[in-house]
């Protein structure tokens, strides 16, 4: 058999390590270290991410001071860089605990036996997850460039009603796309759909600019199947993760549990904070026991997640993206003032307009981050995809040893 | 259409005036004394001022003028404004006037803008005006932009992707009556490429009203409203692309759901991505990439990044099937869809680094390498893993008859079809483990190499029929009797090296292997005989005793061994006629000689009634053993 053939690069390094170590007494301690540490670092990292600055402010025309609000506030697109940060190094730790310097065969014992399989669909979820977000992100550019178009017309000077007209259609358009139905969005997925272009005010049909609105939602169909359910993939994903009990041996049972809570937060938070299709009860989802030491910081942060999500979610919101939230007020108050525009403009409102429209500008280039955030989401994708393989080339090695596969 | 020429040359040149002449005014104040050349020079101005219709004669005067000129080009903005149908349908005519008309607007303003220093509140009142005029013409031009796609796209006819969707079943309706759909069934049959669409780009609207579009974007970007103008024009071409994958039967799913999904459905699934994959990138893609460039090619680095905010999700779409496929479990049946995908990768790799050549494409790139990369580990582990799997195959029972083990049709007949993937399997093998694997193609020239008996593909697939022996080997140990082993092994190793010999696959094995394992099942054939028949012929050898009683004894026992043998070994099964032939008849040149020695001398002695078979009745039987079925043996005397 040639060299090629050797597929046992991880048992082989197992192997080396196994023999360094001198006793199993040793290599037990060597485990409860390693557990330890890692964690500690879950905690550490989480306390980073824990700010100590209140949710992203209330009131649209509140003062342009929002400006100067420190870049990671709690949902702020800085912030979900740090925590997917904080999610790849825990990760990369995690993969260390339970694979480098072990002995496989835990995988095939109990309670391992059943935990790695529970991981395993934990992450092809997670994959999903990811999936529906990176298009989630696509859509919020989107809002982006429209926004971008209102910051354009209204930083004219002297402000006119071409303008405002201008600043008008395509804030509300943003507006509509942002507040569109998951349900309405739905329908629209379908390819059964028929689309009438064919109208338009000059066709005497139905209105162009409604079944455009239409036409930018339609990107979120890109993700999957029209029953695809981000609330019920998060449901799915926590309904099995149960903290190992004090009393019994958990060796590796806790690290698991520690790595899918974290896998489990990340995922609900950004699927709280980014476009998804169908979020429902999102917030009700995710029960993390209080107890636990280590997760003090994460619960702090889910409760605080999870009371803006209660808040927002009977206005039917977009997402609790610090960014998109800002950027909806701050277009919802331009649209007022839009509305009610007579030319020429008193002196007092086109300053208090050209504040807000400071506001939106400096949100636009905010979310020039998203390029890299969605990277990012990919990186944790791929991340997650590379894992999985490790994880299910030991499950392999494993199952070698036990039980012949039969074809 | 040279119609829709733009104006804005003379608009320029007014611009230059302009310009200079206020550089000339602002030196003069500068200087205070002027030299004969100046003022010959100032003078020739003036008398060329003086004959020329003077806008800026007096600012009021000029004011008026733009006055009046913006109220044309706005009643024929508002005209057309008040006609509920569309611009480009009224005629190039109008059409063209229109466009002259939103750039005369534009112009009006700018020089407005320009005259603004003093604020005079008339100005004011006309820059807002155009303004407003300007606002409603760019709506009017945005709605026309989306009405003029969506009546002028080309509805493609995908005329040689034929596809069926898994659910139902049934062939899709518009689809020319395909051939290729029997092929999607298991037999490892490549789909033949020349049925493939080849590479080509279509009009995705009709030709006519690309150089409309393209003036609606020269008078968009002119008067800075390229974003709404990219706005509308990504969003369209985003819709059609998802459009497309309902035309093409490409249903979303979750990488959960293809996960779970049952193999057979997956293939038809892996099938039409395939073609998706091939349809999307070679013609919609790179049709669309020559679309966005004859409307916005001149705008720089905004016609790219439109194609790829176009694109992107769709090309995610396709790639996300992918990765589903590149992390699914391991599976030998999926070898060769997975070498199909990625195949089609490999080959659509240049098309995608020419379609997202810039900076900005760089992301999807990125993913598609990623993609063809994972897949490429994913189908190599599948063969490896299939090789391992080959070798640990165990049975708890011997296998009936000695024929052909189901595990030998299996890999005699997966591997069959792998000649035709040996280039990228050769690439795929030659990464050792824990490398990275190389960029595919172009690399290295393994069509040289995949010809002899020592590339990758040869190592490995002599190392899976290793595989297969030694597992055989194995199956053998657990019969009882060491002749059928020897048939056994002879039947399985037979096929082996004849299915090699029958394929192009011969190349790979090498002469050396087909002697080697020729040799072998040659030497259980020996075996066989030997084993069984040497015992039995023992009996009837010459001692030199002719005692009557001693012949008669030897020769019962000779019959008893020999009807033992035969009651044992009649269902014992040898498929191959060739070989069965064979074995038969050199059994019986073993056999009949040594009988027909024996009864010439002993039969008188042992007189004939204690005879039950002559020569012949003999060689009837052993031409008649391996066939398989049991047979009773009855007695053939015949005298």
């Amino acid at each position: 058999m040639p060299a090629t053939d050797n597929q046992g690069s991880f048992l082989n390094r197992i192997s080396i390590r196994r023999n360094q170590v001198v006793s199993m007494d040793v290599n037990h301690e060597q485990e409860l270290e390693d557990l330890e540490l890692f964690q500690k670092h879950v905690v550490d990292r989480f306390s980073d991410l824990v700010t100590t600055q209140p949710p992203p402010p209330t009131a649209a025309d509140s003062s342009p001071d929002s400006a100067l609000m420190p870049a990671d506030t709690l949902l702020s697109i800085a912030w979900f860089r740090k925590l997917l940060d904080a999610f790849l190094c825990c990760e990369a730790e995690f993969k260390a605990v339970l694979i480098m310097g072990r002995d496989p065969t835990q995988f095939a014992k109990p309670p391992l036996d059943r935990l790695i399989p529970e991981l395993l669909d934990r992450t092809v979820k997670a994959l999903d997850v990811c999936n529906a977000i990176t298009h989630g992100v696509e859509l919020v550019c989107h809002w982006q460039k429209l926004a971008q178009i209102g910051v354009t017309a209204l930083e004219q000077r002297p402000i006119g009603e071409g303008h405002v007209r201008r600043a008008k259609k395509s804030l509300n358009t943003l507006l509509t796309s942002m507040t569109f139905d998951d349900k309405e969005n739905n329908s629209h997925g379908g390819k059964s759909t028929e689309r009438s272009w064919s109208f338009g005010r000059r066709g005497g049909g139905a209105s162009v600019n409604k079944d455009r609105t239409a036409g930018t939602f339609r990107s979120l169909s890109w993700t999957v199947a029209k029953s695809w359910s981000a609330s019920k993939q998060i449901q799915a994903m926590s309904s099995n993760l149960v903290a190992p009990r004090g009393g019994e041996p958990t060796g590796l049972a806790l690290p698991v549990y520690i790595m899918s809570t974290v896998l489990v937060f990340v995922m609900w938070a950004l699927v709280a904070a980014i476009p998804c299709q169908e979020r429902t009860g999102l917030a009700t989802h995710f029960p993390v026991p209080r107890q636990l030491v280590w997760a003090q910081a994460m619960i702090g942060l889910q409760e605080k997640i999870g009371e803006e999500w209660k808040k927002k979610e009977k206005k039917g919101t977009c997402g609790l993206l610090e960014e998109i939230q800002r950027m909806e007020k701050v277009s919802q108050s331009l649209v007022d003032f839009a509305d009610n525009f007579q030319f020429p403009a008193e002196a007092e409102k086109v300053e208090e307009v050209a504040a807000q429209v400071t506001e939106l500008a400096e949100i636009c280039q905010k979310m020039d981050e998203l390029v890299p955030l969605q990277q990012q989401v990919r990186e944790v994708f791929h991340r997650i995809v590379r894992s999985r393989a490790e994880v299910l080339d030991v499950l392999d090695q494993v199952g070698k040893m036990s039980t012949p596969v039969l074809y | 259409m040279a119609d829709f020429a733009s104006p804005i040359a003379t608009y320029d040149c007014e611009q230059h005036v302009f310009a200079a002449a206020q550089h000339i005014v602002k030196a003069l104040g500068a200087s205070k004394n002027l030299n004969d050349d100046v003022r010959r020079l100032l003078a020739d101005l003036d008398t060329h001022l003086s004959t020329m219709t003077i806008i800026t004669e007096t600012e009021s005067r000029g004011t008026r003028e733009l006055e009046e000129q913006l109220k044309f080009a706005q009643q024929k903005i508002m005209s057309l404004e008040s006609n509920r149908a569309m611009i480009w349908a009224s005629g190039h005519e109008v059409a063209s006037e229109y466009l002259q008309a939103v750039y005369e607007i534009h112009r009006l303003s700018e020089s407005l803008r320009s005259l603004l220093s003093n604020r005079s509140g008339k100005q004011k009142e006309l820059l807002e005006q155009a303004h407003i005029v300007l606002q409603i013409a760019m709506e009017r031009l945005e709605e026309e932009l989306i009405l003029i796609l969506a009546r002028n796209k080309q509805s493609f006819e995908p005329e040689n992707m034929s596809f069926r969707s898994c659910e139902d079943d049934v062939v899709y309706e518009e689809s020319i009556a395909s051939n290729e759909d029997d092929l999607i069934e298991d037999t490892p049959q490549r789909d033949s490429s020349s049925t493939e669409p080849e590479e080509r780009i279509i009009d995705l609207v009709h030709p006519e009203v690309i150089s409309y579009i393209k003036s609606i974007a020269d008078v968009m970007f002119a008067s800075r409203y390229d974003q709404e103008f990219c706005h509308a024009f990504i969003n369209f071409w985003k819709d059609e692309l998802d459009e497309y994958f309902a035309v093409l039967r490409c249903d979303k799913l979750s990488i959960e759901d293809l996960l779970k999904m049952e193999w057979r459905c997956l293939n038809r699934k892996i099938k039409k991505w395939i073609r998706a994959m091939k349809f999307i990138i070679r013609v919609c893609l790179a049709s669309e990439k020559r679309l966005f460039g004859q409307v916005l090619g001149e705008f720089g680095s905004v016609c790219s990044t439109c194609f790829v905010e176009a694109t992107k999700g769709a090309m995610l779409c396709l790639l996300n099937f992918g990765e589903a496929m590149a992390i699914s479990p391991l599976r030998p049946e999926k070898l060769l869809s997975l070498l199909d995908m990625y195949e089609v990768l490999a080959d659509l790799l240049p098309d995608i680094d020419s379609l997202f050549s810039e900076d900005v494409g760089s992301f999807v790139r990125t993913e598609f390498h990623e993609l063809l990369m994972r897949l490429g580990g994913t189908a190599r582990a599948t063969f490896m893993e299939f090789g391992n799997a080959v070798a640990s195959n165990t049975s708890t029972n011997p296998f009936p008859g000695g024929g052909i083990h189901h595990l030998t049709k299996y890999v005699m007949n997966y591997i069959h079809p792998i000649f035709e993937y040996a280039s990228t399997l050769n690439l795929l093998l030659g990464v050792q483990v824990g490398e990275e694997m190389v960029e595919p193609i172009g690399t290295v020239d393994w069509q040289n190499i995949s010809l002899k008996s020592s590339c990758p593909v040869a190592r490995h697939l002599r190392w899976l029929t290793s595989n297969l022996e030694s597992s055989l080997d194995n199956k053998s140990r657990l019969y009882k009797d060491g002749s059928l082993k020897h048939i056994f092994m002879m039947n399985n190793i037979h096929y082996m090296v004849r299915k090699v010999q029958g394929s192009e696959l011969a190349i790979f094995f090498g002469d050396e292997w087909i002697r080697d394992y020729t040799g072998k099942f040659q030497q259980h054939a020996t075996s066989y005989e030997r084993v069984t028949w040497n015992p039995v012929l023992c009996l009837l050898r010459d001692d030199g005793n002719l005692g009557k009683s001693i012949l008669r004894e030897r020769y019962r026992g000779f019959q008893a061994a020999f009807e033992e043998v035969y009651r044992n070994q009649a269902g014992w099964f040898i498929p191959d006629l060739e070989l069965r032939k064979d074995l038969r008849i050199s059994t019986s040149q073993k056999v009949i000689p040594a009988y027909r020695a024996f009864s010439a001398k002993s039969f008188p002695v042992i007189g004939d009634k204690y005879i039950k078979y002559s020569a012949d009745d003999l060689e009837d039987h052993i031409l008649n053993l391996f066939e398989g079925s049991s047979m009773s043996l009855h007695s053939t005397r015949k005298r």
